[in-house]
């Protein structure tokens, strides 16, 4: 596939369950984007501050601020959204305050189920027609980095409920014009995010199936993150597995003497150690990533763990590589 | 001892909490099952819907009371149980159901309450709902005595903060007088002198009226009417709560990943408990990468020598690398975490390493269990 081909809809929505990296893969996307000269806007719903580490940047605000060259970052509360959609809508400005310094919002809302899941919608909604307020250009991309799965399906369904409880109206019509976004496979696509584990990869195929059957929403290829490398080849491994005997260890120490290397028994132990241990968890994921990509009907791209304890942009940018390689095997 | 098997020995009730992904339900599974083993009578709430606990369990599925793990299960992995393991899932909307039939003063204000559209709405979805649910159902089990120990399961840290503030919030948000001043003229005892008090009130709601509707602000209106009288009932239990969270037969145990951002919400949360002076038990890491010897050190320009030597050479050469990245994670793995030890004392950690199978059947979780209690 190309990459054309794959940026086509605008909004890319990220999912997946918490501790999966989800952020991570949202942030490789939008460089992925950027790099095809794209503008691009990272939006997450649920501040964490995890895009500002991982850009680099200071954590972004309701107004979009460039966190890369190419890529913009804003961070969406359902109060300003409310806000703004108060000005745009009713040209009031000054009641808004009253809405936001109260609790009234949270009532309201909690009256009319999803309407801040709504309001963060619609303020998408407003970036991708470039209505938004003080939005000084327009976006090409637009990268939802979604709620954690729990709250995802309510997120992106709360449009659809909404006509439940508001049955005319202007609400009732921008509550369409949500749901004609996310439908149409040309605005919109979900991507889900996963590890290859049991737990993680059970949630994403009933999120998938809710996806397609309740929501109707048009899915891309499913990302497995932090897949260990195959370092050995097959012949390699089988000489290992040979190699518990004293000659392939005294092997290993004679190899390394060869060269200038002084390997003494603990050393031995290490490489040998953390030789089983990587193909014990490349052993379990493999388990679950051949269930992943039997029971769902979206293509896996698999990403690399990538030896790090926390993730900062040189690792974005590596996944973003992987992602322009993987995608052209589409 | 270590401070784990300390606590599921003594403690009524343990609350787990940490960040997404990191284990805790299987942590919270895995005391359980410990506490049972030794003699104690132990309940493990989880609240996030985790199928996987209750086939770990052998049980169909988990419900809103607590069932108990057959003893063949523990006959198979090879146990003998001197107490009892019960687990249950909270459901959030029949807790609420089974708090406002509890409580309502009548049966009729009951139904009223049970029937009316913003209870239905908020009583499943209302962020904090959950939480607060979660908090009348302990309650409900400390207070019912049946169990020696609870065993309690959070959802996700920044939410696991909301969990504390719960009951406070959700007692708050019922009797809030800037609500009723809102919808004063939406209230069926409001009449004439009221309407003219609140005009302001009016204006404002002609605007969220025609954004929302009027019908959602009648349903708000008599649900708040309805709800009369229960205000003190939801006060007193919300203050027990947190008497209970708070006192030493409470411990919370936080439990994360060596990873920068579940160490981050573990810091996080243990700054809070520390400052709400509640009673902090223990530490546990998991998914931690094994360390194995102190890093070897090969040179670059041995690696080159040996990726262009012979197979054996190749292969000396791939193990090396591989032993680095690893050691590279390791020392990543320590770094985050010594940001953790300045807040939490080492004495109270639990490590967990990554296990080469994981708890997805009985016997996983009792690998768990042992791992835990060192």
């Amino acid at each position: 596939m190309l990459l054309e081909e794959f940026l086509d809809p605008k909004i890319l929505i990220v999912a997946g369950k918490g501790g999966v990296g989800r952020s991570t893969v949202a942030a490789a996307l939008a460089v992925v984007a950027a790099r095809q000269g794209r503008r691009v806007c990272v939006t997450e719903v649920d501040p964490k501050g995890t895009l500002a580490r991982l850009f680099g940047s200071t954590a972004p605000s309701y107004q979009p601020s460039e966190l890369s060259p190419g890529v913009w970052g804003l961070s969406i509360l359902p109060e300003q959204a409310l806000a703004e959609y108060l000005e745009v809508q009713y040209h009031i400005k000054r009641i808004s305050r009253v809405f936001t310094s109260t609790h009234f919002l949270d009532y309201i809302t909690t009256a009319a189920p999803g309407l801040k899941d709504i309001l963060v919608l619609g303020k998408i909604w407003y970036l991708e027609q470039n209505r938004a307020i003080g939005q000084r250009h327009g976006f090409d991309t637009i990268i939802v980095d979604a709620p954690a799965a729990g709250h995802m399906l309510s997120f992106l369904s709360a449009p659809m409920g909404l006509s439940d409880a508001v049955r005319l109206g202007p609400v009732r019509r921008q509550a369409d014009w949500l749901v004609d976004m996310l439908r149409d496979p040309k605005r919109s696509r979900v991507h889900l995010v996963t590890l290859a584990e049991e737990m993680p990869v059970a949630e994403t195929l009933e999120t998938s199936h809710a996806l397609e059957k309740r929501l109707k929403l048009q899915q891309g290829p499913v990302f497995a993150n932090g897949i260990y490398p195959a370092l050995f080849s097959k012949q390699q491994r089988d000489d290992l597995e040979d190699g518990s005997g004293e000659t392939a260890v005294g092997g290993l120490i004679e190899q390394g003497a060869g060269i200038g290397l002084k390997l003494d028994d603990e050393d031995v132990d290490a490489l040998v150690g953390y030789r089983d241990f990587l193909e014990a968890r490349r052993a379990i994921q493999a388990r679950y990533l051949r269930r992943l990509k039997k029971e769902t009907p979206q293509p896996v791209i698999t990403l690399p763990f990538l030896f790090s304890a926390g993730l900062a942009l040189p690792d974005v940018e590596t996944l973003a590589d992987v992602v322009e390689a993987k995608v052209a095997t589409l | 001892m270590n401070s784990i098997a300390e606590i599921t020995a003594r403690k009524e009730v343990i609350v787990c909490a940490g960040a997404g992904g990191v284990g805790k339900t299987t942590t919270a599974a895995a005391l359980a099952l410990r506490a049972a083993m030794d003699g104690r009578k132990t309940a493990v709430l989880t609240i996030d819907p985790a199928r996987r606990l209750a086939s770990s369990l052998g049980l169909k599925e988990l419900s809103n009371e607590p069932v108990r793990v057959g003893k063949r299960k523990f006959t198979a992995a090879g146990l003998k149980p001197k107490g009892e393991l019960y687990a249950m899932m909270l459901n959030t909307k029949t807790t609420f159901d089974e708090v406002v039939a509890r409580y309502a003063p009548t049966r009729e204000q009951a139904d009223r309450i049970l029937a009316n559209r913003f209870y239905r709405n908020i009583s499943g979805t209302l962020s904090g709902t959950q939480e607060y649910m979660a908090m009348e159902k302990l309650y409900e089990l400390h207070a019912g005595g049946e169990f020696d120990l609870i065993v309690i399961d959070t959802p996700p840290t920044r939410r696991a903060l909301d969990f504390l503030d719960a009951p406070r919030r959700m007692t708050d948000f019922f009797e809030s007088r800037v609500l009723r001043w809102f919808l004063l003229p939406y209230m069926k005892a409001g009449g004439g002198i009221m309407r003219f008090a609140n005009v302001a009130a009016t204006t404002f709601l002609r605007i969220v009226k025609r954004i929302v509707g009027s019908e959602v602000l009648e349903d708000t209106a008599e649900f708040f009417t309805n709800l009369e009288g229960m205000y003190d009932g939801f006060k007193q239990r919300a203050r027990d709560v947190a008497h209970l969270l708070q006192s030493d037969v409470t411990s919370f145990v936080v439990v994360t990943s060596p990873a920068e951002d579940s160490v981050a919400e573990a810091t996080f949360f243990a700054a809070r408990l520390n400052e709400a002076g509640l009673p902090f038990g223990a530490l546990v890491v998991n998914r931690v990468h094994p360390k194995i010897g102190d890093g070897i050190g090969a040179k670059p320009r041995q690696r080159a020598r040996l990726e262009s030597g012979n197979q054996r050479a190749q292969l000396l050469a791939k193990l090396l690398a591989n032993e680095e990245a690893f050691m590279r994670v390791v020392h990543l793995e320590e770094r985050n975490l010594d940001a953790l030890a300045r807040k939490i004392p080492r004495h109270r950690w639990i490590r967990v390493p990554y296990l080469q199978r994981e708890a997805v059947d009985f016997p996983g979780l009792v690998a768990i269990a042992d791992r835990l209690f060192g």
